[in-house]
This record gives structure tokens, C-alpha cells and sequence, in this order.
């Protein structure tokens, strides 16, 4: 413990410097909190667009089909699997859907969409499409009603009430079609999904289609997001192997692949600014030691040995950096408090968030990472700072030492 | 007749200064025994202090030998001096040389918390050491709030406290005034005395040189002369 109090109270004989090393390590540690739960936020509220908007969080296909998205690769018996997802206590809310890529033509354009069929009272609470209608309104369930995105009607040049023609390759082979009007108009936060997606009611899909009953996909929502490969697995165990049960995980890879990098990439921020404040170190704790080395030569004359030297030097280091990062991150909280409520407003760039399916209101997240991440990494990189000091303490001769001027 | 706790053998030290080689020590034979309260003096640059930090094991010699309670110090490691220093020496220094950031009583405790004392006990030794040198209301006071008379009173305190074989003290007197200085001559007189500590001291001031027992006299890194 005189160990520990002795590195804490070296800390203090030059306060004015300490404070000038603490500060900058506040800084650093205060600007990558806010970078990182920004960052965070942004990432997740892609993951959550994309989740909440559409693709929820698990579907049920059959297998194959999201490898190989045919129309013909339909479920026949939704009543099985209905009766699975009904007596499964993690499932909150579930709906069918057909979905087929196709054409959709107006008098004067004509587009590539994703074609999703759906039961819209049942797909109120399990998407928030209703909520991007900007103008019109969502499917009231009546037939040969459509919704698309405010980009793909502007392309098209239609407008409310007026008719598009959807076509896309039937099961029979034939190729199918159905005049629709439309009923609504939706803006989401990806421009590109607002080209490329239409809701019809799940009856006309059918019937375009020659499905009969038959659907392409169940989409669904849990209780726990974060058990959600445990629950497919269960799903699976009790579906067997004709369908394949996929979270959003599996059905959106890129994107969970840009969260992990994210992830990576995020560690070296904090390395390169842990990188930047060692240099601060390793100025402060070299002065520090320097100014001491009369008394390193008295403590190794008295018998202290180099590796406690070593430790006491680094443990100084530990201190200032665990200092600094603790009043960075409380800053930082400080800081992220206000935001997390009313979110970043980067109308701005609004255009380019819109292409990566981000709103213009960001909203920072802390998670457990950020926490781990701010008040690990910097004070190891301030302890990696006080090693070559530490060891030249260590390899002062305390003969010499003793009597430095 | 016992044996020495302390033998120098043909002792030598050469340094350089400047690329110019100074011949500190020239070959000095030299017992030390138990309960010895010898001083070795000399003008400056005699060798005293070389002297005296290489029967300190601070040092080590160019040639000869030093040999502590029978065991030749050119055998063993930096590590191995270190350790020998920790349990069977104190030092007492020019300058005090306390650490500023402890207390009196921390700073006394350190050595026996580097020995890997249980808190009880090295707190209580402190604590005896200090009301028998007169010093225990300076307990918790930093070297900054003290004279230098009470700081080398508490150096004495931390050098004594382990009860070492033997207390090298190099100009102990130096830094402070003579009646001050007398006043700790006759607190390490006394140590010796009923305590049965070894001193050894290195001088120029002729108030230490007139209390040693026994006395060695350098000059130019050589025994002048001896007395005792």
C-alpha cells in the first residue's frame, strides 16, 4: 500500500503538469466517447431501419429460398408453421408475406422492384412502413391497392390514385401482372430501398402470382433480440429441414459485417489517440523521473529492487491515465446525456446519410463497448508510455544516482 | 578474537572523469568488527566515500575485495547486493535523503515494507524507534515540515530500525549545524552503545573524527594512518 500511496503522491509534487497531462488525456478520452457513441448510433439505427422498416427480426423460408429467392420456392402448409411460431413464447408477432422481384410500369417509366405481398393489419405491428407514409395512406387492406417509395413515384411519374402495372414471373410459369392504384406514398431513411420496394395486399400477390395460398416467407418479431439465435435454433429443431429459419443477421450479412469492422475499427481509433497522449507520457513521466533520480538512487541504495522501481514508475503512469479517463468519460457521459434525448441533427448531410439508410437525426448509444473500450485502452497506452522512463529509472547506479546534481 | 562482519582485501577503485582515470582507492586492506564505531576521514577526494560505498556494496571495486559476514560481494549479482543491502545494512546520507512525499513514519516503515513486514509489526517498530530517538510527534509530518536535525534524526531512525549489521553513514553531520550535529553523535553513540549497532562513518568534520573509537585516515585513496 505505501507502494500505491507513494505512486499516487509522486503524481501531485508537479500538479500544474500532472493537470496539463490529465487534461489532454480527458480531451482525447472526451472526444472518442462522443465519436464512438455516435458512431455507434449511427450504425445502429441502420441496423434498426433496416429491421424495423422490413425485414423484422427472423423470417422463415423455405430452404433454399433466400439463396435463391424463386417464385417457386413457396411454403404450402403456413398452417404447420403458424402452429409452431402460435405456441412459441418468444414470438411476439408474425405475419406472411409473398415476395417476388418484378417490374412496375406506368405510362411513361418503368422500374425493377421487390414486389412484397402482405397482410397490412398484421404488418402494423411488426413493421414501421406506416409510420414513412408521407403521402396518401398505408394499404387499408382493400384489393389492387399499392404503396411505394416517394422516389420510385417520382421516377414513375405517378402520383395518388394513379395506376401502375406490376409484373412478375407466375409459379405456372406464365408471367403474371395486375394493375394497381396507388394508394400511398412512403419516404424511409434509404433512398434505396424507396426505389426498389411496393407493398400490394398479400391477396393480389397471390392471385398475380397463381400462388393460391401459398407464401414466400413468414416475418416475425421476438421478445429478446438478443437470444435470437437461440430461438431459431429452436424453431429449427421443430420445423426440421424443409424451411430455413434466419434472423436478421443472416438476412442482412453486409451490415452486420460493417458493425463488427466497426467494432475493429473503433479499437484503433483509441489507439491512435492512446498513440498521440503518449507521447504527453512519456515527456511527463521522463521529467518525472529525472527530477527524482537522487532519490531512485537512494531507494535502490537502501535496497529497492529494479522491479519495484519499474512498478512504482508504471503504476504513477496507471494512476494518470486511469484519472483522465475516468473525468474524460464522465465529461463525455456529461455530453452524451442531452444527446442521446435529442439526437445530432446533421440535416445537412442528410442526402449521403439517406444512401447508407440513416436518418438526419443521429442518436448517440453507449454500450458496454464504448465503456470498455475508453477506460482500458487509454490508460494501457499511458502505462505503454511510462515504460522507457520506468526503465531508465531502473537502470540508474545508485552510486551515481545519489549524488546528481 | 571475533571475526570481522566486514573485511576490504587489497581494495580498489579507478574511475574515469573526463576520459582521465582517478585512482579513488589504492589498495586498502581494512577489518570491521562488531559494535565498531569507526570513522574514516580525509580531506576531499581522499577516497573516503568511495571507500565507503564499496563496503556499502553501492559500488564495486576495480580490484580486491570486499568480503560482509564472510561472503565475497564481487560473487553475487546487482540483485543479490540489493538484497544483502535491504536486510543487513542501514544508510545514513549527506543530504538525508528522505523520500518528500511520505511521513516521517512512512518513511521509516519503507524499509521493513520492502522486507515484506506485516503492517502491525513494522508500524510498532517505528513507532519504538522514534520515542527512543525523541521523535515520535514528527510521525506525521513530511521532510518539508521538518529541520534538518530532525530529518537525519528520522534517517538515522530508518537506517536503524531493521536492526542491520552495520550503519554506514557518509558525512552525517554535513548539512547541519554543530550543536545539532553533537546531539546526533551522541543519539548513534548511544545506538551503538546499548543497541550494539555497527557504525561506520565517513568525515571530514572533526567533531565525528573526534568521537570515532577507532579511525582511519586517507589520503590520496591510500590508509594515512589509523588509530584504535
Amino acid at each position: 500500500m505505501i507502494l500505491l500511496s507513494l505512486a499516487w503522491r509522486n503524481l501531485w509534487r508537479n500538479t500544474r503538469r500532472s493537470v496539463i497531462v490529465l487534461t489532454s488525456v480527458a480531451i482525447g478520452v472526451v472526444a472518442t466517447v462522443i465519436l464512438d457513441t455516435l458512431s455507434r448510433g449511427m450504425v445502429f439505427q441502420m441496423l434498426n431501419n433496416q429491421v424495423g422498416s422490413h425485414v423484422t427480426h427472423m423470417q422463415i423460408h423455405r430452404a433454399g429460398f433466400h439463396k435463391n429467392p424463386v417464385i417457386q420456392s413457396t411454403i404450402a402448409d403456413s398452417e404447420q408453421i403458424e402452429n409452431v411460431l402460435r405456441s412459441d413464447p418468444d414470438i411476439v408477432q408474425y405475419s406472411r408475406r409473398v415476395v417476388t422481384f418484378g417490374l412496375l410500369s406506368s405510362a411513361t417509366n418503368s422500374s425493377g422492384v421487390s414486389i412484397v405481398g402482405i397482410d397490412p393489419e398484421r404488418e402494423r405491428s411488426l413493421t414501421t412502413i406506416r409510420s414513412y407514409i408521407v403521402e396518401g395512406s398505408y394499404l387499408t387492406g382493400a384489393p389492387r391497392e399499392i404503396v411505394l417509395g416517394k422516389a420510385l413515384a417520382e421516377k414513375l411519374e405517378v402520383g395518388l390514385g394513379d395506376r401502375v402495372v406490376a409484373m412478375a414471373s407466375a409459379k405456372d410459369g406464365t408471367m403474371g401482372s395486375e394493375l394497381f392504384r396507388v394508394a400511398g406514398l412512403f419516404e424511409t431513411f434509404s433512398s434505396e430501398f424507396d426505389k426498389t420496394s411496393i407493398y400490394v395486399p398479400r391477396s393480389s400477390a397471390q392471385t398475380m402470382l397463381a400462388l393460391g395460398s401459398e407464401v414466400s416467407e413468414f416475418a416475425m418479431l421476438v421478445t429478446d433480440p438478443d437470444r435470437l439465435t437461440e430461438i431459431a435454433e429452436r424453431l429449427r429443431g421443430r420445423l426440421g429441414e424443409e424451411y430455413e429459419v434466419l434472423p436478421y443477421m443472416d438476412l442482412l450479412p453486409f451490415l452486420v459485417l460493417q458493425i463488427e469492422l466497426y467494432d475493429q475499427s473503433m479499437v484503433i481509433f483509441y489507439v491512435i489517440v492512446g498513440i498521440a497522449l503518449i507521447f504527453g507520457i512519456i515527456n511527463t513521466m521522463l521529467m518525472s523521473v529525472f527530477e527524482r533520480i537522487k532519490e531512485f538512487g537512494v531507494l535502490k541504495a537502501v535496497g529497492m529492487k529494479n522491479g519495484r522501481i519499474l512498478i512504482m514508475v508504471l503504476t504513477e503512469a496507471l494512476f494518470l491515465g486511469m484519472l483522465g479517463t475516468v473525468v474524460g468519460f464522465l465529461v463525455g457521459y456529461l455530453v452524451y446525456l442531452p444527446l442521446s434525448t435529442s439526437g445530432l441533427d446533421l440535416s445537412a448531410f442528410s442526402g449521403s446519410l439517406r444512401s447508407f439508410g440513416v436518418g438526419a437525426i443521429i442518436y448517440p448509444v453507449l454500450t458496454a463497448g464504448v465503456i470498455t473500450n475508453a477506460l482500458i485502452i487509454i490508460p494501457l497506452m499511458a502505462v505503454a508510455g511510462a515504460v522507457y522512463p520506468a526503465v531508465r529509472a531502473m537502470r540508474l547506479e545508485p552510486v551515481h544516482a545519489i549524488r546528481y546534481v | 578474537m571475533t571475526n570481522p562482519i566486514l573485511q576490504a582485501r587489497g581494495l580498489e577503485k579507478t574511475y574515469e572523469d573526463n576520459g582521465v582515470p582517478v585512482h579513488a582507492v589504492r589498495g586498502i586492506d581494512l577489518d570491521v568488527f562488531a559494535e565498531d564505531f569507526l570513522v574514516i576521514a580525509g580531506p576531499s577526494g581522499s577516497g573516503k566515500t568511495t571507500l565507503l560505498n564499496l563496503l556499502g556494496a553501492l559500488d564495486t571495486p576495480s580490484a580486491g575485495h570486499v568480503f560482509f559476514e564472510g561472503a565475497d560481494l564481487s560473487s553475487k549479482s546487482k540483485s543479490e547486493l540489493a538484497y544483502l543491502r535491504l536486510q543487513r545494512m542501514g544508510f545514513i546520507f549527506q543530504a538525508y535523503n528522505l523520500i518528500p512525499v511520505l511521513t516521517a513514519l512512512e518513511n521509516i516503515e519503507f524499509t521493513m515494507m520492502l522486507r515484506g513486514m506485516e503492517k502491525a509489526e513494522r508500524h510498532a517498530r517505528a513507532q519504538a524507534v522514534m520515542e527512543e530517538l525523541g521523535i515520535a510527534e514528527l510521525a506525521h509530518k513530511r521532510p518539508n515540515q521538518m529541520s534538518g536535525g530532525q530529518q537525519q534524526r528520522v534517517a538515522i531512525a530508518r537506517a536503524i530500525v531493521t536492526d542491520p549489521a552495520v550503519v554506514l553513514a557518509d558525512e552525517p553531520t554535513a548539512n547541519i549545524d554543530t550543536a545539532t550535529g553533537n546531539a546526533l553523535l551522541d543519539l548513534m553513540e548511544r545506538m551503538n552503545s546499548e543497541k550494539h549497532i555497527t557504525f561506520i562513518f565517513s568525515s571530514h568534520d572533526p567533531q565525528v573524527i573526534g568521537r570515532g573509537k577507532r579511525l582511519l585516515h586517507l589520503r590520496d585513496g591510500r590508509i594515512d594512518s589509523s588509530r584504535g
